[in-house]
């Protein structure tokens, strides 16, 4: 790109007057106006007139402040003016030159005639989190792999219409039917809806020593999982994944339309989860699980051009790990004998979130009910089989040590570190702790309903909040002088400075709303319906979640395919302009709830 | 009266040469009203040479214009047809204006059309103005630079596509609101 640009040059590239067709720039040529402002001239007045331009910075810079605090330093290709325009209210902030600034700018009636294109409207949502949704959009650049559109209703990919058999059948007459129909699934008439598949032919009668004239109704499940035809295909595969299902029902109004299988799903794509999770139950060996780890970067790269957000691509791969757990733990409970006593294996930090994406690290541990003689050398067993075979799929070690062949105690143990934390509660140890309070089992039959407990009722020890909350500041988005973006070498933080704030920020308000939800969206929402969190706050944190997530893992995928390191940091060179913009909005939002938080937890009174 | 109680029509020729014999190729203007570019209602034209008088192709070189579109263009009579009821609506505004003047006037003459007398603003004198005042305070300094694209540059506004009459006719423009600003100038007079 030429560093001379005519005006209409310069227009045409800057966002949003790039997604103008070219009809529309003719009238934006037209009712183009050049102003220039000398260095500290207030161009906008808060509670002066309402603005009557659309301004877009051509050089220069200027800040927005509101009571005198500056709020958003704005820079080359940035609009102002709109929000006071639109409303034809006084401004919301002062507009003041940082710099001389030269500005292009368009009288009320062409910005509403430009209004009439959507995509250019978008963008002047009052909302921010309206428009990081809208960035976060456009973050798909990846190459589409998929030939499914996973934003598809699921109920298109049904091809026939549903095959019933009477509850009263036999077996027998089912396979039948199965065999004429050619189907690898049968409907069960009656309530609640019944399912019978190939598999609990083979698994439930045949490898059961049954015979054909088994009555159909103590073979078949019920009641059947369904979902609505409407539901988008990619939630219709994470949520065949996390039950582990085959063949699912798709109703409308009520009636069955149809069943899909995920061999309709599989068949075009071997990237898919589906694919990777029939991969896991065929496992019968560690040795197997070589370049699971692959695989699952192909399953991310593809959910990703298929355009979902990293919050559901988490909740596929979580599910796909944990199967991975549960596989490895029965092969090792197989080659080690039954365990002395009930057992729970956790996960925690990311996993235990739902939000891990690629196979950065393992956070896991394992909880025994009784302290027998024999449960810690067997356990400690089975953790390392565990470990073995999740270092055999890829997982690197975890950095800090959080793995179950050191973190394997009783669960009175737990309690105790639990208790501990909550009610002692010490700046350091917190500091390290405080993933655990994101802990989900996996697998086992021990039951955690104590130490769910003790995690749900930890809100009411305000000083454990205070501290907890106090952690949660320990990282700042890297905002520099007039709130720029500050880089450090090799690019900026996303993680240090974006995702685990807001992760620890999200995790204090649900914990002080006494929820017992674990993903950092779940918890926002949750801390927005017990009124700890207002419901635009947690929106808005909610999309620059989305945002920098989905961010990260664009770069880390791109780093993949260049044979590096998968890391946290982008550069700010590699975005567009109006991912700059919004991720600067991103972390001065953050920056701003950071600040609330302190105050609500009078961070800075503790010692 | 207040500067920008007046419109001004920032004004650039693209010409075959510098001497008196050159032709002018292309004129571009852009008005400034209540001290705003008015970028919508700039003028722009081609102007096809008077046949017999001689084409330098360096000056066609400079600006890329190529004699086939010259060919197409409307001639001189047309283009200052455009050029007169701007040039006599308000101040031109000229960055270096002796040449750019030189060219109009011997454009009227040659049509044998009365010279309108427009008040003329020159960009290179209102830098110089900023340049006495700069010396008076920091008699050291280094001058400051007097060409479109240098001057621009030192001054902070981005650079532009030159030797192109309209984008040059709005360089100066800009230019001009700048200098009008770093000159604390709030009336006509304490800009001429």
């Amino acid at each position: 790109m030429g560093n001379t640009l005519t005006p209409l040059e310069f227009i045409r590239q800057t966002p949003p007057f790039d997604r103008l067709p070219p009809e529309a720039l003719a009238a934006v040529e037209r009712g183009l106006e050049i102003s220039f402002f000398p260095k500290g001239t207030r161009v906008l007045a808060h509670t002066g007139p309402p603005s009557e331009h659309l301004y877009l910075i051509r050089k220069g810079a200027a800040r927005l402040l509101r009571e005198g605090r500056e709020v958003l330093l704005l820079e080359e290709g940035d609009c102002f003016g709109y929000p006071s325009l639109l409303a034809q209210d006084a401004p919301s902030f002062d507009v003041v030159a940082e710099e001389d600034l030269l500005v292009y700018r368009w009288e009320q009636k062409i910005f509403r005639g430009l209004l009439a294109y959507p995509e250019f409207a978008q963008f002047f949502s009052r909302d921010l989190a309206e428009r990081l949704r809208l960035v976060s959009k456009a973050l798909h650049h990846a190459p589409s792999t998929l030939n499914l559109d996973l934003s598809m209703p699921v109920g298109e990919l049904v091809s026939r219409p549903p095959v019933f058999v009477a509850r009263s059948a036999s077996i027998g007459q089912a396979a039948q039917i199965m065999r004429e129909q050619r189907i690898s699934s049968l409907l069960v008439e009656g309530e609640p809806l019944g399912i019978l598949t190939d598999r609990d032919l083979r698994n439930r009668v045949l490898a059961e020593g049954r015979g054909p004239e088994t009555p159909l109704a103590e073979v078949m499940s019920a009641p059947a999982k369904t979902l609505n035809a409407e539901t988008p295909l990619f939630e219709a595969l994470a949520f065949m994944v996390s039950q582990g299902i085959h063949h699912l029902p798709v109703t409308r109004d009520g009636r069955i339309v149809g069943v899909i299988t995920d061999t309709v799903l599989m068949r075009q794509q071997t990237r898919s989860p589906l694919y990777l999770l029939r991969r896991l139950e065929r496992t019968r060996d560690p040795a197997d699980l070589q370049g699971y780890r692959e695989e699952l970067t192909g399953v991310v790269e593809s959910l990703m051009a298929g355009g979902l957000g990293a919050p559901s691509i988490g909740r596929s791969v979580s599910s796909l790990n944990d199967q991975l757990v549960r596989v490895l733990l029965e092969l090792a409970e197989a080659r080690l004998g039954p365990p002395p006593t009930p057992y729970a294996w956790i996960v925690f930090g990311s996993e235990g979130r739902m939000e891990q994406t690629l196979l950065t690290d393992q956070d896991n541990a394992l909880i025994y009910q009784d302290d027998l003689p024999e449960a810690r050398p067997y356990f400690a067993r089975l953790a390392e089989f565990v470990v073995q075979g999740l270092l055999q799929a890829g997982f690197p070690p975890c950095p800090g040590g959080y793995m179950a062949t050191r973190w394997h105690k009783p669960l009175a143990e737990w309690e105790r570190l639990f208790g501990h934390w909550i009610q002692q509660p010490n700046p350091q140890e917190l500091l390290e702790a405080q993933i655990f309070f994101d802990f989900r089992p996996v697998h086992g039959n021990l039951s955690l309903q104590s130490l769910e407990q003790l995690v749900a009722h930890s809100g009411q020890h305000r000083i454990f909040l205070a501290q907890m909350a106090r952690s949660a500041l320990q990282f700042r988005p890297p905002l520099g002088f007039f709130r720029r973006i500050r880089e450090e070498e090799g690019g900026v933080d996303l993680k240090k400075g974006g995702i685990a704030p807001i992760v620890s920020l999200a995790r204090v308000y649900a914990l002080e709303a006494l929820s017992p939800a674990r993903s950092t969206l779940e918890r926002l929402e949750a801390a927005a319906r017990a009124g700890k969190l207002s419901a635009e706050g947690a929106e808005t944190l909610a999309e620059a979640f989305n945002f920098l997530t989905r961010l990260r893992l664009r770069e880390q995928l791109g780093a993949l395919r260049r044979g590096e390191a998968p890391g946290n940091k982008v550069s700010l060179e590699a975005l567009s302009a109006l991912e700059r913009r919004h991720l600067k909005e991103a972390f001065v939002l953050l920056r701003e709830m950071q600040e609330a938080l302190g105050q609500r937890f009078q961070t800075d009174l503790l010692g | 009266m207040r500067w920008d109680s007046q419109t001004y029509w920032a004004l650039d020729l693209e010409t075959s040469g510098l001497s008196p014999t050159d032709q002018i190729l292309s004129v571009g203007m852009v008005p400034i009203r209540q001290g705003v570019i008015c970028y919508g209602e700039h003028f722009y034209s081609l102007v096809r040479p008077q046949a017999g008088l001689p084409l330098s192709h360096e000056g066609i070189r400079a600006h890329h214009i190529v004699p086939a579109e010259l060919e197409a263009a409307p001639p001189l009579a047309e283009a200052l047809e455009a050029i007169h009821p701007r040039l006599s609506q308000g101040i031109l505004l000229l960055h270096h204006a002796p040449v750019d003047m030189g060219f109009l006037r011997r454009a009227y003459g040659h049509l044998h059309r009365p010279w309108p007398r427009p008040r003329v603003l020159d960009t290179v004198r209102l830098i110089a103005k900023l340049q006495e005042r700069q010396c008076y305070l920091e008699p050291h300094s280094r001058p400051l630079p007097r060409g479109l694209a240098e001057a621009r540059a030192h001054f902070g506004l981005p650079p532009h596509l030159e030797h192109h009459a309209l984008y040059d006719a709005l360089a100066t423009a800009e230019l001009f609101l700048l200098l009008r600003s770093r000159l604390g100038a709030k009336t006509l007079r304490q800009l001429t």
